[in-house]
């Protein structure tokens, strides 16, 4: 510590050096809490997701091509399925065609599927009591400024009321909990309430199926199982489990490797940067260094100071990026258009600041080792002499 | 004045090899930057491009009003019927209009990587061929009409499992086979084609999804969209195809650019600083070799478009290591996004606007640097040690 003064001093000798080094060790960083607190989200979202769930749709996705009411007690007769829960939906806006929603509505065993939802065992009895009630997310309830007791109005042009009629009109029966990565909150209707308003023809059926295990191993064999099982009839069906279903590289691209290689792009950079920056230092003041060996400073001191040197911008840089870009990613929704939602934001996890920091590490170390190399092998009597 | 500009910036090149790790910096930087910059964007070029390929201004589609895509789309026979009979619709050899029924639907795929997704399933008519001339059969042999059979995409082939010519794709109803494969250059390679009257049946609809018609000339455009819009039985819209695909190439694409611009310009941000160091490094280590020329009459202008003109060598030279990086990782190569089956592309367009993006950091980073040179006196330089 009593070395710090000096450190300092090395560092503020040249003060445009050390803070252009050090903002480029914050962009980099900044770069790096982004791409790889991306990934811890997506990490979490997949850690998230039920091993014993499994989503059931129509095969052959058309949108609002739905799926007989019945298949849901037919998938309860696999072996292995504890409960199949079904739900409609009603996409619909609220007085203006800007102001979407999306209503989804639930069967009356949604309790025994979402349990891991904060929503009360009397919350579920009013839902299934109230056939015109709706469950409203905290999230939602704060966009459209929605209260317990209060009428909610939903316009949907796509589904339309046995008498030709859009308009749907719900009683906000409670304001409940969102779920950490359904970052758009949700609605929860009664399944019951929406199909008996329906035409004759377009009840009793469903959108989609949330089937439960009883035993997670077996999860996938049973998702393939109803596949298989639906397999050349007129009700062809697509089953996913929720593991596969929240894994960001179902999109087809392996976003957190992209994400990954980013980083290590940023962090190249920095590297390029930092030991070029040190091994000029080194350059401008190694009679210095032959000096502070003269009056006895052994060579890993003189190492270690170097490492210091090349230490102190790197990890106040990495201190700095990594914060920036906590700011910066609690900025994005700001950001996005409102009909967008919000979108999964970047996390700045335990785990996201040790690999920064570790990354400050490798950085400092690999651009010190060759300047302290040349340090250690100097002949003092060449440096002194300035030659 | 330009031979003083020649002649000092010729020594400063001279002497770059002495600084050669300190200007490598800004190589590197630039190299990175650019290089991420053009890998992200030849998603966004491909997938542009490959939309941009299946738009062709001399062809129009219809679809029904307030239709955002083909799948929202729904066309009854007998609109149909009304529309395919519209003047400004190219005729065939055979006297027929050329224009084709067209049907889309998901259907369910396995990736080669073991993930799950969607392609489309098309339908193309008797006249689907003739409409579209870059399609061209490259294995096996054309569906047959009447008949459940299905010729996959060279795209869809490389991309996902069991497209093979003899392997089933399971639909309603039952599993068809693959008799051929195809080439198209664009979106439509990633996909499935059969026959739209026979999918018709076997999916249970009775309503298309899109016609594409082959207009009798460019300029046939506002005669065919208006015998469609006046007519008050038909509630559709014509839209050019070029336009079409360009508008879903961009809503399929806008997201990625935006990403890709955004990480590209906190990278130069990065890059900036580190050209901004470099050059400073460069003009203070210089500083007495600027001083003798400026004690021998130089000129402070010529000092300083010096230091800028060894910059922008330099970012140029490192933009154009990182281009080619992103080019040899990149074009050429199949790719997915979402439902979109598309090679990536790393075009001269792309590499240009990496070079002018180079450029700016450059004039950014040595302006500065080079000001300070040219006004640094003479005296204090030549007497710093």
């Amino acid at each position: 510590m009593k070395y710090l003064p000096l450190v300092w001093a090395a560092i503020m000798r040249k003060p445009a050096r050390a803070i252009l080094t050090l903002l480029s060790v914050m962009i980099a960083f900044t770069l790096f809490g982004l791409t790889i607190g991306m990934n811890a989200t997506f990490e979490a979202v997949q850690e998230a997701a039920k091993d014993n769930r499994i989503y059931t749709i129509p095969r052959f996705a058309g949108g609002m091509t739905p799926l007989p009411l019945a298949a849901a007690r037919q998938i309860e007769r696999i072996p292995g399925v504890s409960v199949a829960g079904y739900q409609n939906f009603i996409p619909g806006y609220i007085t203006d065609p800007k102001n979407r929603v999306f209503l989804q509505m639930y069967g009356d065993n949604a309790r025994k599927v979402f349990t891991e939802y904060p929503i009360t065992p009397a919350q579920w009895d009013m839902l299934h009591n109230e056939r015109d009630g709706v469950l409203v997310s905290q999230y939602q309830a704060d966009k459209w400024h929605l209260k317990t007791g209060d009428r909610l109005t939903v316009i949907s042009p796509l589904v339309k009321k046995a008498d030709g009629s859009t308009t749907w009109t719900f009683k906000i029966l409670a304001i409940v909990g969102d779920m950490a990565y359904n970052t758009n909150g949700y609605i929860w209707g009664n399944y019951d309430y929406q199909d008996k308003a329906l035409p004759l023809a377009k009840q009793s059926q469903v959108m989609n199926l949330q089937v439960q295990t009883s035993d997670a191993s077996r999860t996938a064999d049973i998702a393939q199982q109803i596949d298989e099982s639906f397999a050349n009839s007129p009700n062809t069906t697509q089953s996913i489990t929720e593991k596969a279903a929240f894994d960001v590289s179902n999109s087809g691209v392996d976003i957190a490797k992209v994400d990954r290689e980013i980083a290590l792009a940023g962090m190249f950079m920095v590297l390029f940067l930092t030991a070029n920056g040190i091994a000029q230092a080194v350059r401008e003041r190694f009679a210095e260094f032959a000096t502070l060996k003269t009056i006895g400073f052994s060579d890993a001191g003189v190492v270690g100071l170097v490492f210091a040197e090349a230490a102190l911008p790197c990890f106040l840089g990495a201190l700095l990026g990594v914060g920036l870009s906590v700011g910066l990613s609690g900025m994005i929704p700001h950001l996005m258009p409102p009909s967008m939602g919000t979108p999964p934001l970047p996390r700045v996890t335990v785990m996201v600041a040790v690999w920064a920091g570790l990354c400050a590490l490798f950085v400092a170390l690999a651009s010190s080792a060759l300047p302290a190399l040349r340090l250690k092998q100097m002949d003092i009597a060449t440096a002194l002499s300035g030659r | 004045m330009l031979r003083q500009i020649w002649i000092v910036s010729a020594l400063n090149f001279k002497s770059l090899t002495s600084r050669f790790w300190q200007s490598m910096v800004i190589v590197v930087g630039l190299g990175a930057t650019i290089g991420v910059l053009l890998s992200m964007m030849s998603v966004t070029a491909g997938m542009r491009q490959a939309y941009a390929n299946s738009g062709d201004p001399g062809r129009a589609i219809v679809v029904s009003q307030g239709a955002d895509s083909e799948g929202q789309s729904s066309i009854t026979r007998t609109d149909a019927d009304v529309i395919m009979d519209a003047p400004g619709i190219k005729k065939d050899t055979d006297g027929r209009p050329l224009a084709d029924r067209a049907l889309n639907m998901g259907v369910p795929v396995l990736r080669n990587n073991g993930t799950k997704g969607y392609t489309t399933l098309r339908g193309f008519g008797p006249k689907g061929v003739a409409l579209r001339p870059e399609f061209h059969l490259v294995a096996g042999r054309m569906f047959q009409f009447g008949k459940r059979e299905l010729i996959v995409g060279v795209g869809a082939q490389a991309t996902f499992q069991h497209m093979k010519i003899g392997d089933h794709v399971i639909l309603p109803n039952g599993e068809w086979p693959i008799v051929g494969s195809y080439h198209t250059g664009d979106i439509l390679e990633g996909q499935l084609i059969g026959d739209t009257e026979t999918m018709l049946t076997a999916l249970n609809r009775t309503a298309y999804n899109s016609i594409l018609v082959r207009l009798t000339a460019q300029d046939a455009l506002a005669t065919f969209r208006k015998a469609i819009t006046t007519n008050p039985a038909l509630q559709m819209t014509v839209t050019r195809h070029s336009d079409w695909y360009a508008r879903v190439g961009d809503q399929a694409s806008g997201l990625l650019a935006v990403l890709a611009y955004v990480v590209g310009a906190v990278m130069a941000i990065g890059a900036l600083f580190g050209c901004l160091n470099t050059m400073y490094a460069a003009v203070s280590t210089r500083g007495r070799e600027i001083a003798t020329l400026r004690a021998l009459g130089y000129g402070a202008f010529p000092v300083a478009v010096s230091v800028i003109l060894e910059g922008v060598a330099l970012a140029v030279t490192g933009a154009l290591i990182g281009a080619a990086i992103a080019w040899a990782m990149n074009d050429g190569h199949q790719s997915v996004w979402g439902q979109n089956i598309f090679v990536l592309r790393v075009p001269p367009s792309l590499v240009l606007m990496g070079v002018s993006w180079a450029l700016a950091v450059a004039l950014a980073g040595g302006l500065l640097p080079s000001i300070r040179a040219a006004r640094r006196p003479v005296v204090d330089a030549l007497r710093a040690t």
